[in-house]
């Protein structure tokens, strides 16, 4: 079996095996039984996946597609790609395990389990691809495949599927989301970070020598230098809108939240592995191949751009983890979170601009940035994957428990408690080693660059992550109050998948002290400072565990918990603009074009154009006979001025 | 040898193909078989004397169609009438390759003539007065084709022999402003013998047209005077057709528009000028816009010919089947990757080429304003299934419209062009 086969069977095997289940649509009792093929195909997906890990690393694999325009089939399976590709199959299965208990019996499984696996096989594309075109595809593909599960529960009939709270409304804004409402909001936002991604791989193709847009094969130096330093600003920042709004980062962030109207499932799968992480990912990717660190010197502009990105990432982040203090909703809270951390990724790997330290040939910056990416997935999937439980146990998506659930729900609480704990970075749980690196990272940024900014918000938005993670497990199994309703049922596949999934961060935690490189980057964890903020850690989020709610601080909870008000962004400024535009092509626009091609002006003259044309069809041999005598001897005349012309 | 040897061979196979159609015309009085038989003989006899490649194919195909649609007409000269398409096909077949101005004349009169005829048939009688209207015009056509060619070989003022020859042509297939007979013909006339007027009686005067123009060198302003009659010709047309209820008027208007777009790659023929060697194929031809014109001009005038055919048959059935009534809309509007396409995107490359953009854009300026009255037209002639004779016919040729799906046909037909000849003395 060659590479050629294995990445056919990756990227085909989930499409082709929820095909089934999406044509028997009309058929209730296959529809029933079908999902376990769905669930084989991604299981395909993971194999592949590990094949391409164990058997083909380090290569760079080349289909034609369009070989003129220099777009091709180009896969390759360097560092980040073959690591990610396995986190993504891995995690897409136990997930769509889980869901074969958690979406059992829903309205709508043949459009769910084709977009499910829709989902995984596009973000398999974008991991693996390295032609930027090719790439786009898959990123595409996840756009769509997002609206179709965020808007899975369509009917907008269950309130339990809504984010925010009924009839809440702040000024002319009403605060709470419907699943058609959110899966429209996703697409929206992404959509306006596609265009400018796109018009950004065309301007590079441009600029490319022979049209070349392979990642890891393009000469990026020269592209941006010939580019100049405004157009290096521009391209990177319009590629890197299309980052930022897959990503949720601010300004974009909006759409992450009432994401959370999907099933569970697709939340868990969106935050951990595809989607969100696919901006991240993405520029970890290009950020390898441009090698900012050793190429901004010479190329004018660069280290705006990755400046532009670190301030965003990290003050995302921060914004992320502030407003998540304030959130009532189990997974709105994890939302705010997962921004939170995407920007910590952002900003990490955005800062391997300025950090010149390589550990086996890789930027330090960037292998701590993925690592946590890689860590932060398990944690995230597994919290959603519980939350899922809660939600089914406890029928509120708000966050309910105390002891005698967590007593009741111990793989929960147990899945939850090392999750929580494992991702905050409390020493010496695996995200520590990771975020003390990172700690090292803005260390090196306040030392060397004199930025103290970043550091800052590092260590604040690192606090503030821990409080709300510690809310999110005290609040659902300790300090949250009896449950209203409490439906427990055994649910294996469920309790399988976040077990599964919160055991891999133990295979990381070993990975860190196995590995070469990560033994490298875990080193940090061991520097008394880093020990430091992991103990400021540890308090915060015992502190919080016991004190989750401060009634002095409600107001500025409800501040943050309607996330300071940036829906409003969304849904009041952006329509208000649009629909002044809109109003102004229509009155002035469209009546106009209307009026012009449609209505008056064309039609009336071609309809007297046309009568005119006809009118000299009278049937008279003799009127004709002049027309045609008259129109000969004519030309004869204007040949005999012709020929006694000079 | 073999070059020795084949001319003599043309000639016999012309001659016998032409006795053939003379015995068959006489036999079809008592048995009526025998006229269809004879001209699908003598078709076949042309075809192999004829060695035109893929335009004899074609030529071939569009007679033969043109005579199994007259099956659906039963008129007075039964049997005679097979005859004549036959003549017309086999004089099609030689304009290619003759190498005397003579014999391109001659097939100029021997495609002309029969319609004369055909256009007075219909059922039980005859149309004497769109006769006479349209051999008043024919007469006078020929007239002026004939006299501006003589002048021009004859080494006459090379200004007044090319602007009658034009004239000539224009009146002949119905270029605006000499357009007047056609919407009266065209809707007065039984569809059949108009499908056939329509077709297979456009392609001589072109190719007759284009093989005297390019022996010689001409005026600027000349190529400029054809262009002007062009572009006017496609506006005419395309707006005439578009308020015209009758559906055969709605055809007649677009036979203007669509000679229009041919006279426009005649415009392309005086412009590159006497580039190909005289009497020369064209693989020998300089300009390769002069073959790009022509393979253009072929293309549009045989994609013509089977939409007139499929639609002028649908009138006759009172209908034909839907999906084919679009695609030959469609193939006239220029859809890729239909016949018409090919036709229109070679004239637009020949245009620019011979730097006439405003030509090409007016070209595709009508083939969007065409884009209403086709779809009309597709639209109230589409039907149902059925199976007549007039849906067979149809059927043939939307098959011929679709053929160029297959681009492998299209290079073919692009290299036929080779074994044509250029240039007449």
């Amino acid at each position: 079996m060659n590479a050629a086969h294995i990445f056919l069977a990756l990227f085909l095997a989930p499409i082709v095996s929820s095909v089934p289940i999406a044509v028997a649509y009309r058929r209730k009792e296959l529809v029933g039984k079908l999902p376990p093929l769905s669930v084989a195909g991604i299981l395909v997906s993971l194999v592949c996946s590990v094949l391409l890990l164990l058997k083909f690393p380090d290569q760079h694999f080349e289909y034609p597609w369009l070989p003129q325009l220099g777009i091709n089939f180009v896969l390759s399976t360097d560092y980040l790609s073959r690591l990610m590709g396995v986190v993504t199959a891995l995690i897409a299965f136990i997930i769509a395990v889980y869901g074969l208990d958690y979406m059992r019996g829903d309205y709508r499984l043949p459009w769910y389990w084709f977009f499910f696996n829709l989902f995984t096989a596009s973000m398999l594309l974008v991991v693996y691809s390295d032609n930027l075109f090719l790439l786009f595809v898959g990123w595409e593909g996840l756009g769509i495949a997002s609206w179709g599960l965020i808007g899975h529960w369509y009917r907008d009939d269950d309130e339990i599927t809504f984010v925010g709270v009924p009839d809440r409304r702040v000024g002319p804004l009403r605060l709470c989301w419907t699943p058609s409402f959110g899966g429209w909001r996703a697409i929206s936002t992404i959509r306006l970070g596609d265009v400018p991604m796109f018009l950004a791989i065309a301007a590079l193709w441009m600029l490319s020598p022979e049209h070349n847009i392979n990642i890891s094969q393009m000469p990026w130096e020269e592209i941006l230098r010939a580019a100049g330093a405004a157009g290096t600003v521009v391209i990177l920042t319009m590629f890197l809108i299309g980052l930022f709004t897959k990503s949720a980062q601010l300004p974009f962030s909006e759409w992450l939240m009432t994401a959370m109207t999907g099933p569970t499932t697709v939340s868990a799968l969106l935050h951990s592995a595809t989607m969100v992480a696919a901006g991240a990912f993405v520029f970890m990717k290009i950020t390898w191949y441009i090698r900012p660190w050793e190429v901004a010197a010479a190329v004018p502009g660069l280290e705006t751009v990755y400046l532009l990105a670190l301030l965003v990432g990290l003050f995302s982040a921060f914004y992320g983890a502030l407003t998540a203090t304030g959130m009532l909703e189990r997974k709105v809270l994890l939302a705010a979170s997962t921004m939170s951390s995407l920007g910590l990724m952002f900003g990490t790997a955005a800062a391997s601009c300025w950090i010149h330290e390589e550990i086996a040939g890789m930027n330090f910056a960037l292998l701590v940035a993925f690592w946590y990416l890689v860590t932060h997935a398990f944690a995230k999937a597994t919290l959603f994957l519980v939350s899922g439980h809660l939600i089914h146990a406890t029928h509120s998506r708000f966050s309910e428990g105390d002891l005698e659930l967590a007593s009741r729900m111990k793989a929960g609480f147990v899945a939850t408690l090392i999750a929580t704990t494992f991702l905050v970075g409390i020493p010496p749980l695996t995200a520590y080693w990771v975020k003390s690196a990172m700690d090292e990272v803005m260390e090196h940024l306040l030392i060397h660059e004199h930025m103290l900014l970043p550091l800052v918000l590092l260590l604040a938005t690192s606090v503030t992550y821990s409080v709300i993670l510690a809310r999110f497990f005290t609040l659902n199994f300790f300090k949250g109050g009896k449950p209203h309703h409490l439906h427990l049922e055994r649910l294996p596949l469920m309790e399988f998948g976040y077990l599964a999934m919160v055991s891999m961060l133990f295979v990381i935690l070993y990975m860190l002290f196995e590995r070469h490189e990560l033994f490298e980057l875990a080193k940090a964890g061991f520097k008394p400072a880093s020990l430091l903020v992991g103990v400021a850690v540890l308090v915060a989020f015992l502190v919080a565990t016991f004190k989750p709610r401060v009634a002095a601080l409600s107001k500025i909870g409800t501040f943050f918990n309607d996330r300071m008000y940036l829906p409003f962004l969304n849904d009041f400024i952006s329509p208000v603009v649009g629909f002044f535009v809109a109003r102004l092509v229509e009155n002035y626009g469209n009546r106009g074009i209307d009026g012009f091609f449609n209505t008056k002006v064309v039609p009336t003259l071609f309809r007297s154009l046309s009568r005119g044309v006809r009118a000299i069809q009278v049937g008279y041999l003799r009127s004709y006979t002049q027309i045609v005598l008259g129109l000969v001897m004519l030309a004869l005349i204007g040949v005999a001025v012709w020929g006694v012309m000079p | 040898m073999c070059a020795c040897v084949l001319p003599t061979f043309v000639t016999e196979l012309t001659l016998a193909a032409l006795v053939i159609l003379t015995l068959g015309a006489a036999f079809s009085y008592k048995w009526r078989g025998v006229g269809f038989a004879s001209a699908v003989i003598a078709l076949i006899l042309g075809l192999l004397a004829a060695k035109s490649d893929a335009y004899g194919v074609l030529v071939f195909a569009v007679a033969l169609i043109n005579l199994i649609s007259l099956v659906a007409l039963d008129n007075r000269i039964k049997g005679v009438d097979y005859c004549l398409v036959g003549l017309m096909g086999l004089a099609t077949l030689t304009v290619f390759t003759v190498q005397s101005l003579s014999l391109v004349l001659a097939a100029l009169v021997l495609v002309s003539v029969p319609t004369y005829v055909l256009v007075m048939l219909r059922e039980g009688g005859a149309n004497t007065e769109i006769g006479l209207k349209y051999i008043v015009f024919m007469v006078f056509a020929t007239v002026l084709f004939f006299i501006g060619a003589v002048m021009l070989a004859a080494g006459g003022d090379p200004v007044l022999g090319y602007v009658l020859l034009i004239l000539g042509l224009s009146l002949e297939v119905g270029v605006a402003p000499l357009h007047e007979w056609v919407p009266d013909v065209f809707a007065a006339a039984d569809p059949i013998p108009i499908s056939v007027i329509a077709s297979l009686a456009k392609i001589v005067p072109f190719v007759a047209a284009l093989r005297i123009i390019t022996s010689f060198s001409f005026d600027e302003r000349l190529v400029l005077f054809t262009a002007a009659l062009a572009a006017f010709s496609m506006f005419a047309g395309n707006i005439g057709a578009l308020t015209a209820r009758e559906h055969a008027r709605v055809l007649a208007y677009s036979t203007v528009a669509n000679m229009g777009y041919v006279l426009a790659c005649v415009a392309c023929g005086a412009a590159c000028g006497a580039a190909a060697t005289p009497a020369g194929g064209v693989g020998g031809a300089s300009g390769s816009e002069l073959a790009l014109a022509l393979v253009g001009g072929l293309l549009l005038l045989f994609a013509n010919s089977f939409g007139k055919i499929g639609f002028f048959n649908a009138i006759k059935g009172e209908g034909s089947f839907s999906p084919f009534m679009f695609i030959l809309a469609f193939s006239f509007i220029g859809v890729p990757p239909l016949l018409g396409f090919w036709g229109k995107f070679y004239i637009l490359l020949s245009l620019v080429g011979v730097g006439y953009l405003w030509l090409a854009a007016v070209l595709v300026l009508n083939s969007a304003i065409s884009i209403p009255y086709y779809v009309r037209l597709a639209r109230e002639l589409g039907v149902g299934w059925r199976l007549r004779l007039t849906d067979v016919v149809v059927f043939i040729v939307t098959m011929f419209t679709l053929a160029t799906v297959a681009l492998p046909l299209v290079e073919w037909l692009v290299k036929s062009m080779g074994v044509l000849s250029l240039g007449v003395m």
